[in-house]
């Protein structure tokens, strides 16, 4: 069967990435639905879990964004819990698929048998840029319908869909800014040894400016750089919006990753 | 139509040197060798010809198409086997055939089934588990599974076994016959003495000499080999022209290049028991090069 070069290397990612997507996804579903789980507990003994709460330090309580959001909410519980795992987890998840489609081939030497075929490198980054994004949003695909259906089963009252919609969203374009600037990093840092600890290292390194940026006034100005601000859950519930500002700016990072990739790729002695 | 063509390329990885402005022409149809030790320059060659790395100044064209703007549409008739072979851990040989096959847009089952006969590989079973000379024999399968116009070979009979190495030579020269071109490079000069027409040497990144083989094997040199009666001969032992002299015992060996003549009547004057005149290797010719590139 004759196909284009990109479909060729397309398939075989899918079979290549398909057992770390498996692991990934079964594992944040899962634990999202024990989480969620617990939702009708916490709502029936609000009482209770106010007073505890209450006890927690400042600093705790403005990093789970409890100072802006009730979590006896569905959407405040959710937002308040599970989000920090879908986004925190969900975005090492996209940053080590990112960082290591490309440079895998350079560390484990297939690169050579692969631009020994008839491809261009831009098909090779087009092909794997395409997996990544399949596969993220397969992922945010099932986890976000998962969700809905423990939505639906754990709900008190009704909620805003639209709410919800944005903490779905927020995640998904989140994992696709890391894993773009991990496919850019990947030109770069190449062995597999070395992979590992920048993507997560960057991951966890943007989170904790994101922490500092809540706690601290000072601060502030740094929630710019942290990609993990532009999706902060307790704005989209208020809003029910992501803000366009950071809208925009994911989609220029993700942009300007993919082309620098593309160019860089293409100028590199392997 | 020349196969190869590259012009004055040269190749610095930072300050460290690759090669250094190498030119060379091989023809369609032609088996070219390319010889020289380790670390010479001939990877470094054969990767810029891939477009693997980009030359630091200079060309190189295939098949008249330029090796880095061409490159996708060249590898379609281009057949690579790699000096060290990498493949993908999760693979079988059959995966990892059939996916190369994919890329050429055409069937190759049959000749995947006629290369395996031949070097019998199972295609069952996982690359990851095969032995080094096995390794290979999937890298040489893959290399000619679609039946290429031109082959590079990149230290290509590594790990294989003597049998192996015949098979693979017969089949080198059964594609040659049907009009592929082959770029053979190597260290071992008897592999490139048994299947090229031509050759280049190459040392520290430069060109030394593009020869035909018969001239390179027949020019002047000839292989003299001398055993005395007794050793103090052996050491009274000298006459202009001879070079690449070994003493040992009553036993002394040199490559001549002078009138055959003149040493024939001066051997004829001293008390010898056993004599050898005959070709001499590449390996020696060609350690020759090498001490003239010297100077």
């Amino acid at each position: 069967m004759v196909m284009a070069s990109e479909m060729i290397i397309f398939i075989r990612e899918l079979k290549r990435n398909r057992k770390s997507f498996i692991i990934w996804t079964a594992s944040l579903v899962l634990f999202n639905i024990m989480i969620m789980s617990l939702f009708p507990s916490i709502a029936d003994n609000t009482k209770m879990y106010d007073e505890m709460i209450k006890e927690f330090p400042k600093g705790i309580i403005e990093v789970f964004g409890l100072d802006k959001i009730s979590m006896f909410t569905i959407l405040g519980f959710f937002g308040t819990e599970s989000y920090l795992f879908i986004t925190l987890f969900g975005s090492i998840y996209a940053m080590l698929l990112g960082a290591s489609i490309l440079s895998k081939e350079e560390s484990e030497k297939t690169i050579e048998f692969l631009l020994a075929k008839p491809v261009t490198r831009s098909t090779i980054v087009t092909a794997k840029a395409a997996n990544v994004f399949f596969y993220i949003t397969l992922f945010n695909l099932i986890f976000s319908f998962t969700n809905y259906l423990m939505f639906e089963a754990v709900k008190k009252e009704e909620y805003s869909l639209k709410a919800l919609l944005m903490l779905s969203a927020g995640p998904w374009l989140l994992h696709l800014t890391f894993a773009a600037i991990g496919l850019l990093i990947s030109v770069f840092v190449v062995k597999a040894k070395s992979v590992y600890p920048v993507s997560i290292g960057f991951v966890l390194v943007m989170y904790f400016i994101n922490v500092m940026s809540s706690i601290s006034e000072k601060l502030t100005n740094l929630k710019y750089f942290t990609p993990f601000k532009y999706v902060d859950a307790p704005d989209i519930i208020i809003n029910e919006k992501i803000e366009p500002i950071y809208l925009i700016i994911m989609l220029i990072i993700i942009t300007v990753s993919i082309a620098a990739t593309y160019v860089l790729y293409n100028r590199k002695n392997m | 139509m020349n196969a190869i063509e590259i012009r004055n390329l040269t190749k610095f990885y930072g300050k460290s040197r690759g090669v250094i402005d190498v030119n060379l022409e091989v023809k369609e149809g032609e088996i070219f060798g390319f010889i020289g030790p380790n670390g010479a320059g001939k990877s470094t060659t054969i990767r810029t010809l891939l477009a693997f790395i980009y030359p630091t100044k200079g060309s190189a064209s295939i098949f008249g198409m330029d090796c880095i703007k061409d490159s996708a549409k060249i590898k379609m008739d281009v057949g690579y086997l790699p000096s060290e072979v990498n493949y993908y851990d999760d693979m079988k040989v059959k995966d990892l055939l059939f996916y190369s096959a994919k890329f050429y847009k055409k069937d190759c089952t049959k000749r995947i089934n006629e290369l395996c006969d031949i070097f019998e590989l199972d295609l069952n079973r996982k690359i990851e588990a095969l032995s080094y000379g096995n390794r290979k024999k999937v890298a040489v399968v893959q290399a000619l599974l679609h039946e290429p116009k031109l082959l590079i070979l990149d230290e290509p009979t590594g790990g294989l076994d003597p049998l192996m190495q015949n098979r693979f030579f017969e089949v080198l020269e059964q594609e040659n016959k049907k009009g592929t071109t082959i770029f053979f490079s190597s260290h071992i000069l008897s592999e490139v003495q048994r299947i090229c027409d031509r050759v280049a040497i190459i040392k520290e990144g430069r060109i030394l000499k593009v020869e035909q083989i018969n001239t390179l094997r027949t020019t002047r040199y000839k292989k003299i080999v001398i055993e005395f009666k007794n050793a103090g001969e052996v050491n009274a032992f000298d006459m202009p022209g001879i070079t690449k002299v070994e003493k040992k015992n009553n036993h002394v060996e040199f490559l001549y290049a002078g009138d055959i003549n003149t040493i024939l009547r001066k051997l004829a004057q001293m008390n010898i028991s056993n004599l050898l005149i005959e070709e001499p290797s590449l390996e020696e010719i060609f350690i020759h090069y090498y001490d003239k590139g010297d100077e």
